[in-house]
């Protein structure tokens, strides 16, 4: 993996045309990015197409990408996870009985990092999602993680998907207020 | 950060969470597109909580998907080549007859003078109000339309694609259109530079044999323009604007009517707007990176 600042440079150059930096930034990139869409979609085909619209995206807006605002890896894996999530939401509509499986399958949890290995932020937030109630760290963490929507989650916890919209509410203010955002 | 509702605060933290419902998560970038301060506490949210990744484990796809990365961006090197040398506009639509339907400017001239919302649904709302009244009964025969044939308000969200720009950089303007008081139904989407036009379908579905058709409704010109039937995808994309100067594209109102299907026969609306919008200038989401640093 190339360290953030070599991001930004490669997205620079992506921004102006430069056709092999992309294909480096894919390369630096594709497997993190892959990672996060495969356990929201859980379909190696559905999971495949969001990376490639991912990157065509990143190809045509990395000139907007702001290094002041945000990391290159998160920017881009924002991109990504925002059109599995929609792409989650749209078919949890059509039917969510449709998956019950998917359901077990996604309760496990993400590769433990070493303390040592985290980012200065990812401690911070953990200590933010840590005060939470632990209900409500799970919640927050398998609707990052799985991309699970209210009612999946309210099918996991067993109570009515109004209450777990309360508590994703609160949960979010809690931890707003404990980084200071 | 300035101040925003516990609701808009939710929506931002909850768009970048990721547990808002599709017809949420369009409105939320209904709002990043119209509110640069609401899109930047998105981006800090995701931010924020885009760290998280940092435990998700690494799998690599198949090369397959590079292949056609690399296919998708030479084609879509190729359309821009296309659209970008821009010519000079060709001349605006023939004039026709002075149009035996009354003079709308009054109409317009009331929306004019507001150029700059900063929040979309107020702005929405509020002018919706006034034109669908004035429009309706200025324009057009209110008893024209049946109450039993206007869509119903629904807010069904269909599959929306986010078409990319041909150039990320040319300013980009969006048009909500939507029912007074009512969820955002259609979004017309125009980039300056190409003066291509999309229209998303976000909240609207015609009744069986009815179509949608999209009209542009300036004081300089005579009647509303037709800018055709939407289509039933989920967005349509036209070049047919430019054959109007930015100035009329920028205070235009934009209508959607009811229409036989296929559209209107003979050029003129039949039924009064029932979702209507105006053009305001998105900001560019953020100031372009730097020059990389040596």
């Amino acid at each position: 993996m190339l360290t953030p600042a070599e991001l930004v440079w490669l997205i620079a150059a992506v921004a102006k045309g430069d056709e092999a930096a992309f294909e480096r930034l894919y390369a630096a990139t594709r497997a993190k990015l892959f990672g996060v869409v495969l356990r929201i979609l859980r379909r190696q085909d559905l999971a495949e197409e969001v990376i490639q619209e991912t990157y065509v995206k990143i190809w045509s807006s990395a000139g907007q990408f702001n290094p002041g605002l945000s990391s290159p890896i998160t920017w881009m894996a924002s991109i990504a996870r925002n059109r599995a999530i929609d792409i989650v939401r749209k078919r949890g509509e059509l039917s969510i009985e449709e998956e019950p499986a998917a359901m077990e399958v996604a309760a496990d949890s993400p590769d433990p990092l070493a303390r040592r290995e985290m980012t200065e932020e990812l401690k911070r937030l953990l200590e933010c999602v840590g005060r939470l109630e632990p209900d409500r760290q799970k919640l927050v963490l398998l609707a990052y993680y799985n991309g699970w929507s209210r009612e999946q989650l309210a099918a996991k916890f067993e109570t009515p998907v109004n209450t777990v919209k309360t508590w994703l509410r609160r949960s979010m203010m809690d931890i707003r207020e404990c980084l200071g955002l | 950060m300035m101040a925003y509702s516990e609701d808009q605060i939710a929506l931002a933290a909850e768009y970048a969470l990721g547990t808002l419902d599709a017809e949420e998560r369009v409105q939320a970038e209904t709002m990043m597109s119209a509110d640069k301060e609401f899109a930047a506490m998105v981006e800090a949210w995701q931010h924020k909580l885009g760290v998280l990744n940092q435990m998700v484990g690494s799998v690599e796809p198949r090369p397959e998907v590079w292949n056609k990365i690399k296919s998708a961006i030479s084609l879509s090197e190729a359309q821009a080549a296309l659209v970008l040398p821009e010519a000079p506009p060709p001349a605006a639509p023939e004039i026709v007859e002075p149009s035996p339907v009354a003079d709308t400017s009054n109409v317009i001239k009331l929306s004019v003078q507001a150029r700059r919302w900063r929040n979309l649904a107020t702005f929405a709302t509020a002018i919706a109000a006034a034109l669908i009244a004035m429009i309706a009964v200025g324009v057009y025969q209110p008893d024209l339309l049946p109450e039993a044939i206007r869509p119903k308000p629904r807010t069904q969200v269909v599959e929306v694609k986010i078409p990319s720009a041909p150039t990320s950089r040319s300013a980009q303007y969006v048009a909500v259109l939507q029912k007074e008081g009512g969820a955002p139904a259609f979004i017309l989407t125009v980039d300056a530079a190409t003066r291509n036009f999309t229209v998303r379908k976000v909240g609207a579905s015609a009744e069986p044999g009815k179509s949608f058709e999209l009209w542009l409704i300036s004081d300089k010109l005579p009647r509303p323009r037709s800018l055709g039937v939407i289509g039933n995808s989920d967005f349509t994309a036209r070049p047919v604007l430019a054959s109007y100067d930015n100035d009329v594209i920028n205070n235009a109102t934009y209508a959607v009517t009811v229409e036989q299907a296929g559209g209107s026969p003979d050029g003129v609306p039949h039924s009064a707007p029932v979702f209507t919008g105006k053009l305001i200038e998105t900001v560019p989401l953020a100031a372009p990176a730097p020059a990389p640093a040596r």
